[in-house]
């Protein structure tokens, strides 16, 4: 039997491995999500610009202070924005200097208005009026920079002392730190939840894309009409188990190449060759990347079978939709149940949720990431979806068998009955 | 007889529909054996069941007198009539793929397929993609991948469907050799006179059961009857005034005298001597497609 199902194994291997969107999605799919974790930060190192901002002052007292606090903010932070503030004097009709400053940002003289009311500092919201009210940098060291000043007029008023008041009301913060299986303490500051979060994003997609690959293989099959060259010496269980067998190689295949890339942007030296200094790569535990392989392994074997079983019993991609639908379905749920288990990694609903095999190549994975499971725990959703495999070869096996040979009208619910009491 | 496959009462249906009842035929070794009948008559499905593609419902099939199970049947080449290729498959690689499947190791199976590439004027395709070839290509491209492990029985279901003669031909020829060599050809068709020159044995199949069975001589001797082609200074007309003679028959310049049963032909010879000169008196010996009508008309007269 094995030689036969490697020979299956080989070529759906070395077919698909030598395709281009292989090699494509290889190289894209890091870069992209490379692309996504590093441009918004390196955006932000080199962020900030020119602005002017002029300020119309209603309150006659604010200009200046405002000026000041944002000049401090701005040296504190170290940030690379620069703000030139231009105070347009408001004579005695406050409302004429204002549409005088408006104008000028219409004409793109002044890159905004910061609008002071007369109320402060007792009452009123100050306004910024600009075409692009979008430069959050900008926004924020200028709603800071009111509130400083804003609340220092109101500390001064009250006979308090500003800078005691500073002092006295310092944050204090929080720091999470992961109490690790051993009693260590590690500092997170959501490294965590991004990669617990990533690696179940990876799981869900590469499960979903694989298996969908293992579908229309199987239809391929049926529209050449090959299959049954095949399985006039093949047995039919056999094409299964080796379709299924080497697509999910290549899947690991570009976990591995994938690995190989990301070991190798770590490196020492090699992120400083691409420019990219400060991007730190949370560290992964070997045995969690273990168990990454597995679940992989695990999910893609019940929902690869599952998708085959489809492919076997119909024609094209369209009639298969609904069906595909369903099993497409069992595998969001887990992204849905995900905000559960991220509070109470351990609790009863959690640990249900994380041993039923539809979920638990996502679920039982991420608590692994989250918290130290208990072995038993762990053992108990690995053979469960053993079994499910188990369990769905059989079934699908039969449709399989009966399902590959029919053509034509699209089978229902009904017929796939009948053909697993045929088979 | 020395017989390489045997089929015993086998039997097919879905639901009420009967693909085939009771089908028990013999084929000898060394023959090219034809499963002949009309569209939907059950070959297909006879064939399927022979291969374990499909389970009969009834009946068993013998290979060199062991039932075929799912390792004998793998010395088995079959061509089936639904037939494919992966289009994305390389042509070499594709038959390595094929033999490996048959069990031949991957190296055996690329010398074998090199060489009937090569036989068969493919040679300078081996590395294209299945989907640049013609489709007569690819139809030999199958064959290929069919004789690759060198199988002692080659069950063909509609071999020569979208071939043209040329390739139909060269097919026909390789079949020939190949039962030289002692190799067994089952081969199934609706379309005879493509095998009416290569066939020795058949089984003629209408509406699931078998209406005609045995070695093609004697079939058609039985269908042939007693009726003989003459020619001479007569004509049609002269010949049916003659006391043996039943009915005459006029295919194109030939004319067929038909005898009752038990007349002898001598006598037709005799009055034809009186006629005038005779320059032919054989047998006639209908092809196929003349017995294939008649027989089928005479089971269809029968049910009724």
């Amino acid at each position: 039997m094995w030689h036969r199902v490697y020979a299956i194994i080989r070529r759906e291997y070395l077919e698909r491995i030598r395709t281009k969107a292989f090699w494509i999605s290889t190289i894209l799919v890091p870069v992209f999500l490379g692309a996504m974790m590093i441009i918004p930060a390196w955006l932000a190192a080199r962020g900030g610009g020119q602005f002017k901002v002029g300020i119309v002052d209603m309150s006659r007292r604010f200009a200046e202070p405002v000026k000041e606090a944002a000049a401090k903010l701005l040296a504190e932070d170290q940030e690379k924005l620069h703000i030139t503030f231009v105070v347009e004097p408001v004579g005695t009709d406050p409302q004429a200097a204002r549409e005088a400053v408006k104008r000028q940002v219409q004409h793109h003289e002044l890159d905004g208005m910061l609008v002071l009311p007369a109320t402060l500092p007792d009452a009123g919201k100050p306004e910024y009026v600009a075409p692009n009210v979008a430069a959050f940098k900008l926004l924020s060291v200028l709603e800071r920079a009111v509130n400083n000043a804003v609340v220092q007029a109101r500390l001064t008023a009250a006979g308090l002392n500003p800078s005691v008041v500073g002092k006295l009301t310092k944050r204090v913060g929080l720091k999470a730190m992961k109490l690790g299986a051993e009693g260590k303490e590690t500092r997170d500051e959501g490294q965590g939840f991004l990669l617990s979060y990533g690696f179940m994003l990876i799981i869900y997609i590469s499960v979903l894309m694989y298996g969908i690959y293992v579908m229309r293989g199987v239809l391929e099959e049926k529209t050449n009409r090959i299959v049954e060259v095949i399985i006039a010496t093949v047995k039919p269980f056999e094409l299964m188990l080796g379709k299924i067998l080497g697509i999910g190689a290549v899947g690991l295949t570009q976990f591995v190449l994938w690995g190989v890339m990301l070991l190798a942007l770590t490196a020492p030296g090699a992120a400083g060759i691409l420019g990219l200094s400060g991007l730190q790569l949370p560290a992964v535990p070997p045995l969690l990347m273990v168990f990454f392989v597995v679940f992989f392994v695990l999910g893609f074997l019940l929902y690869g079978t599952l998708y085959a079983g489809i492919g076997a019993a119909f024609d094209t991609e369209q009639e298969a939709q609904n069906f595909q639908g369903v099993i497409t379905i069992f595998l969001i749920i887990p992204l849905v149940l995900m905000v559960q288990i991220l509070n109470q990694p351990n609790g009863t609903l959690s640990v249900v949720l994380s041993l039923i095999p539809f979920f638990a190549p996502m679920l039982m994975f991420l608590r692994m990431t989250l918290v130290s499971v208990p072995a038993l725990q762990v053992a108990a959703a690995v053979l469960l979806l053993l079994a499910s495999i188990l369990g769905a070869a059989w079934v699908v096996g039969k449709i399989y068998r009966v399902g590959i040979l029919m053509h034509g009208a699209k089978p229902k619910l009904r017929d796939i009955a009948r053909w697993l009491k045929e088979a | 007889m020395d017989v390489i496959l045997s089929l015993e009462g086998l039997t097919k249906r879905y639901g009420d529909h009967v693909a085939v009842e009771g089908l028990s035929f013999d084929v000898p070794r060394g023959s090219i054996f034809g499963l002949l009948g009309p569209n939907g008559a059950g070959k297909t499905t006879t064939i399927r069941m022979v291969m374990r593609i499909i389970l009969p419902d009834a009946g068993q099939v013998f290979l060199d007198g062991e039932p075929v199970d799912d390792d004998r049947r793998r010395l088995i080449g079959y061509l089936p009539e639904e037939r494919g290729l992966y289009r994305k498959m390389k042509v070499l690689e594709h038959l390595v793929f094929l033999g490996t499947t048959r069990g031949l190791p991957s190296n055996e199976a690329r010398k074998r397929a090199s060489a009937w590439l090569e036989r068969f004027e493919l040679g300078e395709w081996a590395d294209h993609k299945v989907e640049d070839l013609s489709k007569g290509m690819q139809q030999k491209v199958q064959f290929i991948g069919t004789i690759l492990h060198r199988p002692r029985l080659l069950i063909l279901d509609e071999p020569f469907s979208g071939l043209d003669p040329i390739n139909a031909r060269q097919i026909k020829d390789l079949l020939i050799a190949m039962r030289e060599e002692g190799v067994t050809v089952v081969l199934s068709t609706h379309v005879l006179p493509q095998v009416d020159e290569l066939c020795d044995h058949i089984c003629l199949i209408n509406r699931a059961r078998p209406i005609l069975t045995g070695a093609l001589e004697d079939v058609r001797t039985r269908y042939g009857g007693n009726t003989w082609e003459v020619a001479g200074t007569f004509g049609a007309a002269d010949v049916g005034q003659l006391g043996p003679v039943a009915a005459v028959h006029q295919l194109g310049e030939r004319i067929l005298a038909e005898l009752a049963p038990d007349a002898a032909p001598r006598e037709l010879l005799a009055g034809l001597l009186q006629l005038g000169d005779v320059e032919t008196f054989v047998r006639f010996v209908p092809d196929l497609e003349n017995i294939f009508i008649r027989a089928v008309e005479e089971d269809r007269q029968h049910v009724a």
